[in-house]
């Protein structure tokens, strides 16, 4: 395959013709060791597990003629102990083309990375904890190298045209952008091929007024299966930008606006969902104070659906991957904060048609981003970076629903974040890097009501701490740590395939989960690492509904990308 | 711009007040999770009631929430069983009316019943007595109901086999009236047991059922109970059409429609069956009707009634009671 590559690389160059190799490796090898605390001593699980991979991705970036490129990238995965063809695998991992026509429309077919606007096709990272200590971290940007996480783009199949004009007159530019993808392949029987479209306006009137419309759809080709029954999601919205100044600072104002329809052609029983969301914002830049000040508006329809928007990138409902059973009862494992930063099998890729189980452990407030339905509200956020080390994010949601569940009694959301970062080396001048962070997520949720049994009150409280040292030159030394609080109660949704919501369990919490890591990381480039840690997890949970366990890990990564 | 800007922050204004108080989505939870609480008593509009006089008697109560409950009336003599049910806040007349019609046969009599209210989840139940004066008339063309034997225009057969007993019976098990036909055998060189033709003339003087001639409007009844442990009955019905009314059906250009039941049940059970839905069968398959392939149950000339079994089987046996044709499926 090499050999093949190299040569194709060869023919290329004696024709001129531009042809660059990309891709990536990583090596990681793990110990990993679980501790059970029960009424009854865990004598069925494996305690200890030792495992890894290698893998390399290697990608052919080919350009034919300037209007042509072309990539295509193979992957090669060998899990440690696997040779000799077990435990090795070869897939495709990437393979698109893209051009101009006539110097004037930009084409891409194959895989694409599709972003819009956040309430027609974003995707949120609803969960994301803020502020992640870079021993997490490394760990969570593989997860988002594996699932093409950039930005807020989801990973499609399909083909993406775009293309510009600019005017002499009224107006200064518009932009067109549009795709096509296919989100289900028909199985011929009870899956029909879903296709999911789109297309986005933007019109620049003047360096300080912009407005756009936006369309997303969902919708299954009719006579792909015998059942003439069709699902279909639409979503039009409107935005705009103004820019301004107050006393020479500046000012911006955007907002974003519209409509949404979800429906199944010939189902009686669920019938068609239509809602309105509206979303404006202001920011404010005081660039003296090194401030900016934003105040949002937020009014999200409890009808409103936008399967584009409204898709998690974490599978709540994904088993992880590794000690998915465990206790003498060999109970499911309920994921703990370990998982979540760690195990990409607990991503996906792409947008979902159905709508996706969320995590009041994680968050509570906008589980779907953004775009999360049934809310209203406001919310200010202040950004402060001095340029010398200092920097302080810190948001404050308030929130409501708009509709009740199980009761007319409406729910509260609040939700303060802070979150701070220190360049020590920055503030008295020294070489070595030297940042201290820390992050802070306060969530409540109340509903108060005249019959006892709705009542709601669920707190969390989630906080990071992390450092990081340059010891030696290129050597670094990372801490981190992550306390993630619930307690309480709230009454969790069980929706039908039509997202309707067909029962309601009250859960009560008192979940304390902590993980500790401490590492050591050696760069030999911006972009390649060797990494060492160890990290120690507790899931601990109180009302004992299901085991408390430890989980440690130590592990060695080595991550390079080209 | 500045215009726009403030239209635009005046119709956010206008929104940020949105609530929809119109409904919740999912069950309440209240319903869900409180306890159960009896609102108002649960009673009955009267202690003693007259069916046959077109009475019904109307059950009431009230709960803090909605719930799964059901009535059960039982006739203190003849254990006869009429079962509501229900899933709600309240009974009412709506939900909660009593016709004198009976879910677990027999039939109610003349007697006092005890009415019984349980609630799902919730251990204490309500007791009511009422009193049943005179019983429910269902109106109808009785085929058969064997209170006076056997009819001398019927034609029986029953074959030679062991056991054989093709009689009408007056004990306990009778689900109307005191008596029924009892139908048990054993033939192991044939499905067929015996059988009953009851002619047209047995009712009337015509050659025909005096009965409408909107087959969607005409019913057909019995009451039929499967005795366990027993090789399994099938009951065949041949409804004959005299379709010139010249007193004999020709199979060769009349048509002929046929029901038959495959008892696998215990114990008794109504059978309905609308006229229009049954077809013409032979050896249980489908056919087309040798007539004017229309049903015309103003025609039927003579009803044939089979007692059939897997003749491999050994000993079948079942009983059978209250052949009735309504203009609607009959609640006994």
């Amino acid at each position: 395959m090499l050999f093949l590559l190299f040569s194709i690389g060869a023919l290329f160059a004696q024709q001129k013709r531009a042809v660059d190799f990309i891709g990536g490796a990583r090596s990681m090898m793990s110990n990993n060791r679980i501790l059970v605390t029960d009424s009854f001593p865990d004598t069925l699980t494996t305690k200890r597990n030792t495992g890894g991979y290698a893998l390399i991705d290697l990608g052919v970036n080919i350009k034919p003629n300037k209007n042509t490129e072309i990539l295509g990238m193979f992957r090669i995965r060998n899990q440690y102990g696997g040779f000799w063809g077990s435990g090795v695998s070869f897939d495709v991992r990437q393979l698109w083309l893209k051009g101009v026509i006539a110097n004037v429309v930009r084409y891409q077919v194959g895989d694409l990375n599709l972003k819009q606007t956040p309430f027609t096709l974003y995707n949120h990272h609803a969960d994301k904890l803020d502020s992640l200590p870079a021993i997490f971290n490394f760990q969570n940007q593989i997860i988002s190298y594996e699932k093409f996480y950039l930005n807020n783009t989801w990973r499609q199949q399909g083909v993406n045209l775009d293309f510009g004009l600019k005017f002499s007159k009224y107006l200064k530019e518009a932009d067109f952008d549009g795709y096509l993808t296919r989100l289900l392949a028909t199985d011929f029987a009870k899956v029909p091929d879903r296709l999911m479209g789109g297309f986005t306006v933007n019109i620049l009137q003047s360096k300080n007024f912009g407005f756009g419309y936006n369309n997303f759809s969902v919708f299954d080709v009719k006579g792909t299966i015998i059942d003439s029954n069709r699902y279909r999601n639409l979503v039009n919205t409107f935005s705009f930008i103004y820019k301004t100044q107050i006393k020479n600072k500046p000012l911006e104002i955007k907002a974003e606006a519209g409509r949404s329809l979800s429906e199944t052609t010939e189902n009686i029983t669920a019938s068609s969902m239509q809602d309105y969301f509206i979303h404006a914002y202001t920011e404010f830049k005081l660039p003296k104070q090194h401030l900016n000040l934003s105040l949002g508006y937020l009014n999200v329809g409890p009808d409103f659906r936008s399967i584009g928007a409204q898709s998690k990138n974490v599978n709540y409902n994904a088993t992880p991957e590794f000690y998915n059973r465990y206790g003498n009862a060999q109970s499911s494992r309920p994921l703990s904060v370990m998982d979540i930063i760690r195990n990409d099998n607990l991503y996906t890729t792409s947008v979902n048609s159905n709508l996706m189980v969320t995590s009041p452990i994680y968050n509570n407030i906008l589980p779907y981003g953004i775009a999360t339905f049934n809310r209203v509200g406001a919310y200010l956020k202040a950004k402060f970076d001095n340029q010398k080390g200092i920097t302080c994010n810190a948001t404050h949601n308030n929130l409501s629903e708009i509709r009740g569940q199980g009761t007319f009694a409406l729910k509260k959301f609040t939700q303060t974040k802070v979150n701070a970062a220190l360049e020590i080396n920055k503030i008295i001048s020294t070489k070595r890097s030297f940042k201290i962070q820390a992050g802070l997520d306060l969530q409540s949720t109340m509903r108060k009501s005249q019959v006892e049994v709705e009542h709601v009150k669920l707190n969390t409280l989630i906080m990071t701490v992390g450092l990081e040292y340059e010891l030696f030159s290129n050597i670094d030394i990372l801490l981190g740590t992550i306390n993630v609080n619930n307690k309480g109660n709230d009454f969790s949704d069980s929706r039908n395939a039509y997202s309707v919501v067909d029962y309601l369990t009250n859960v009560n919490y008192d979940l304390h989960q902590q993980i500790t890591a401490f590492g050591i990381r050696c760069r030999f480039s911006d972009r390649i690492y060797l990494c060492g840690n160890y990290q120690y997890s507790n899931y601990n949970d109180k009302l004992n509904l299901n085991p408390q366990y430890k989980l440690n890990q130590f592990a060695i990564t080595y991550n390079m990308t080209f | 711009m500045k215009n726009i800007t403030i239209a635009v922050f005046c119709l956010l204004l206008l929104n940020a007040c949105r609530k929809d108080n119109s409904k919740f989505d999912g069950p309440s939870i209240q319903d869900l999770y409180s306890n159960f609480k009896l609102i108002d008593n649960f009673k009955c509009d009267k202690d003693s009631v007259s069916f046959a006089a077109g009475e019904v008697s109307h059950f009431t109560a009230s709960f803090n929430k909605a719930v799964k409950w059901q009535i059960s009336i039982t006739g203190t003599t003849s254990k006869a069983q009429k079962i509501i049910t229900g899933q709600s806040k309240t009974i009412d007349a709506n939900n909660g009316t009593w016709n004198g019609s009976t879910t677990v046969f027999p039939i109610f009599g003349v007697e006092n019943c005890i009415a019984k209210l349980t609630v799902e989840g919730v251990t204490d139940s309500f007791l009511l007595p009422i009193k049943i004066r005179s019983t429910k008339v269902n109106n109808g063309l009785v085929i058969a109901d064997f209170e006076n034997g056997f009819n001398s225009a019927w034609t029986k057969f029953a074959q030679s086999g062991a056991n054989m007993d093709f009689n009408v019976k007056a004990d306990t098990y009778a689900p109307q009236g005191a008596k029924y036909l009892n139908m048990a055998g054993t033939v192991n060189w044939d499905w067929c047991i015996g059988y009953i033709d009851f002619p047209a003339t047995a009712y009337s003087a015509s050659n025909t059922l005096a009965l409408a001639t909107n087959p969607d409007a005409v019913f057909f009844n019995c009451l039929i109970y499967g005795v366990p442990n027993t090789n399994s009955s099938l009951v065949l019905f041949q409804f004959k059409e005299d379709e010139n009314a010249d007193g004999i059906f020709n199979a060769a250009n009349e048509d002929e429609y046929d029901y038959q039941i495959d008892v696998n049940w215990s114990g008794w059970k109504l059978v309905t069956i609308k006229y229009s839905d049954v077809t013409s069968m032979v050896n249980g398959q489908p056919v087309t009707p040798k007539g004017n392939s229309q049903h015309n149950p103003n025609k039927i000339g003579k009803i044939s009634m089979y007692h059939l079994a897997n003749k491999d089987n050994g000993f079948a046996s079942c009983k059978i009671d209250y052949l009735i044709f309504t203009s609607s499926p009959i609640e006994p």
